[in-house]
């Protein structure tokens, strides 16, 4: 395998620098996040970023279009395109696992979303295996594995005091020939992976809620949350949004936005009818959406294991917790 | 040329095109019709009866409305004001600019119409889908059995698309108009009533069923039709949810598994009944 000492990682970034926007995940303003390159930025490899990388090709408010509206005329003018070539380094398996999911979103079922697949075709994936579960980490209950993502260009390897880079795709090929002067070939092993604290058993799953729409699992599942629509933020693979304006006298953008299903407004409708009207209708559409409706819709779930939303839900919701509730429902 | 369905895919789906108002209509104290065309005089898409079109006012909003109607060269939109959106476009003249996208959902099911005796029934502003519909076998006439229209609202004033109602469509081959309000009033001569028990008393005999309205109207119709005869593969209706991207993307609009913006809005009573009752 191709490899490198941890230490020199800024050199291999540095010179993909050079002909992409290198994103790597870092400390950005007290928050873990990908970040673009720099030779200051806080390199963060030991966990995996706060931050999901949706946002690089969903970001959570997103200029569609200008417009000009005066008196009865309106003009309606398209944004330029962005050229630039991206690069993420260091994205890990979960979240590798997450862009097959918002693939089938954005590009699939007779439209395809523009802003989207633009983003997503010019950004290429150095996927880093991770070395060790993080405490609330369950992806390989969720069928991911840890150590070798999926769609990566490159697949690179965390081995304590090296770095090993495996090229996937051929544009990984290409991208490794890049940087091949940095690195040094090598027999290695890679490290075994640590225990999970967290684990889900989801076999059954998807099918048995199937029969819960109104079970009262949900009134308890739902009593202590707070709508306060944090798991979806960090959530990799949530991808609801809203479509509103700025307007500013004559001139105003068309924007798009992350939204959340764990509000009210999401689904209420002009004239005052709301079909989710209440945190249970709307906590058991995002776990039902998750768990049933998605695998049923494209044939994988909605969920990755990353943990996030575990860590971040402020009344401690755990979605581990609730697959293994709904296991146990009778 | 109109842009097909095709080429609405190519282009950027979620960007509006721009479009004229060119002709408004006051259906009712609260309706207008919006007839909208492009800039160069062509219908802004080809839409198939039922199927939906994003209509915008950029600085204030956008929403998806159904296609009531199309004719050579405009698409029409009955529109009810309710909302933020739809009371500035009830304050718009004509010759007012608006962004449109298009064509979205799928439309009824032509195919399963033809040759059929077909019973429709609408509530208010829910004739506004079904006409499209209407339209459609009329034009097409020699493709369909019997129609037979029953629709109601709450008052004189509150019927939409009188022309049609009282002028047009009775003198349609094979073709009876039932109209009703919910009670009675001076200058109305006609029958008085909710629509289910008026649906009840006519006693059709059709094959299959077009039905569109407020949730109390379809609540209320569903039994009786289905003490008609009908199977639940022959009751249509279509549904509305909160739309932002039209295109099966922007999450909110689902019921289980489906988007009713791309799978819909219009379902059988069949369907429905496998779907979550949430809407």
């Amino acid at each position: 395998m191709k490899i490198i000492a941890k230490e020199r990682l800024p050199e291999v970034l540095q010179l993909l620098a050079k002909d992409y926007n290198v994103l790597v995940p870092a400390k950005f303003e007290g928050v873990t996040r990908f970040t673009p390159y720099s030779g200051d930025v806080e390199l963060v490899l030991e966990e995996n970023v706060l931050m999901p990388p949706k946002d690089i090709f969903f970001p959570q408010t997103e200029k569609m279009y200008k417009f000009k509206a005066k008196n009865k005329s309106l003009e309606i003018e398209e944004l330029p395109v962005e050229k630039e070539e991206q690069l993420i380094f260091g994205i890990r398996s979960c979240d590798l696992k997450s862009l097959e999911c918002l693939d089938q979103v954005f590009l699939t079922k007779g439209y395809v979303d523009h802003f989207y697949k633009d983003k997503r075709e010019r950004t290429a994936l150095i996927a880093l295996s991770c070395v060790r579960p993080q405490e609330a980490c369950f992806c390989h209950s969720m069928g991911v594995d840890p150590q070798n993502g999926v769609g990566a260009d490159i697949q690179a390897y965390d081995l304590k005091e090296k770095i090993g880079f495996k090229a996937i795709s051929e544009k990984g090929q290409e991208i490794l020939e890049k940087i091949s002067g940095l690195l040094a070939e090598e027999e290695v092993s890679i490290p075994s992976f640590g225990e999970f604290n967290l684990k889900a058993d989801i076999e059954g799953v998807p099918e048995k809620l199937q029969g819960m729409f109104e079970h009262p699992i949900w009134a308890d599942i739902s009593r202590k949350c707070l709508n306060c629509g944090a798991c979806t933020y960090v959530c990799p693979t949530c991808h609801c949004f809203d479509i509103d304006s700025e307007v500013r006298g004559e001139d105003g953008v068309k924007i798009r936005c992350w939204d959340s299903c764990m509000f009210g407004e999401y689904t209420q409708m002009a004239g005052g009818h709301n079909p989710r009207p209440t945190k249970k209708e709307r906590v058991r559409n995002r776990f039902m959406h998750k768990l049933r409706y998605f695998p049923e819709r494209y044939q994988m779930l909605l969920c990755t294991g990353c943990g996030r939303c575990v860590i971040k839900c402020p009344v401690n919701m755990d979605i581990t917790a609730i697959i293994k509730k709904i296991k146990e429902a009778e | 040329m109109a842009v097909t369905v095709e080429q609405v895919k190519e282009i950027n789906p979620l960007v509006p095109i721009k479009a004229k108002v060119i002709k408004i209509v006051q259906e009712t104290p609260d309706v207008k019709t919006f007839h909208i065309t492009t800039m160069d005089d062509k219908k802004p898409f080809d839409p198939l009866p039922g199927q939906l079109g994003m209509l915008s006012l950029p600085a204030i909003g956008e929403a998806m409305f159904s296609v009531t109607n199309k004719g050579e060269n405009h698409i029409e939109m009955a529109i009810k004001s309710v909302g933020k959106l739809t009371e500035a476009l009830h304050e718009i003249e004509e010759g007012q600019e608006v962004g449109i996208r298009g064509p979205y959902g799928n439309g009824f099911p032509l195919d399963y119409f033809k040759g059929k005796d077909i019973l429709f029934i609408g509530g208010g502003i829910g004739l506004a889908p079904v006409r499209s519909l209407i339209m459609e076998c009329i034009r097409n006439r020699e493709n369909y059995g019997k129609l037979s229209v029953v629709y109601g609202a709450r008052s004189k004033a509150d019927l939409c698309f009188k022309e049609d109602l009282f002028e047009n469509w009775p003198k349609v081959p094979n073709m009876d108009v039932y109209v009703t309000i919910d009670r009675e009033e001076e200058g109305w001569d006609g029958h008085v009533g909710f629509v289910p028990a008026y649906v009840e008393e006519l006693a059709f005999n059709p094959q299959v069923t077009v039905l569109c309205g407020p949730p109390v109207m379809i609540k209320f119709t569903l039994p009786a039709l289905q003490k008609m005869g009908f199977a639940d593969q022959d009751i249509i209706t279509t549904l509305e949810m909160r739309m932002k991207c039209g295109i099966g993307k922007c999450g909110r609009c689902n019921i289980g598994s489906c988007y009713v913006c791309l799978d819909g809005p219009v379902f059988t009573m069949e369907q429905l009944k496998k779907l979550p009752p949430e809407y």
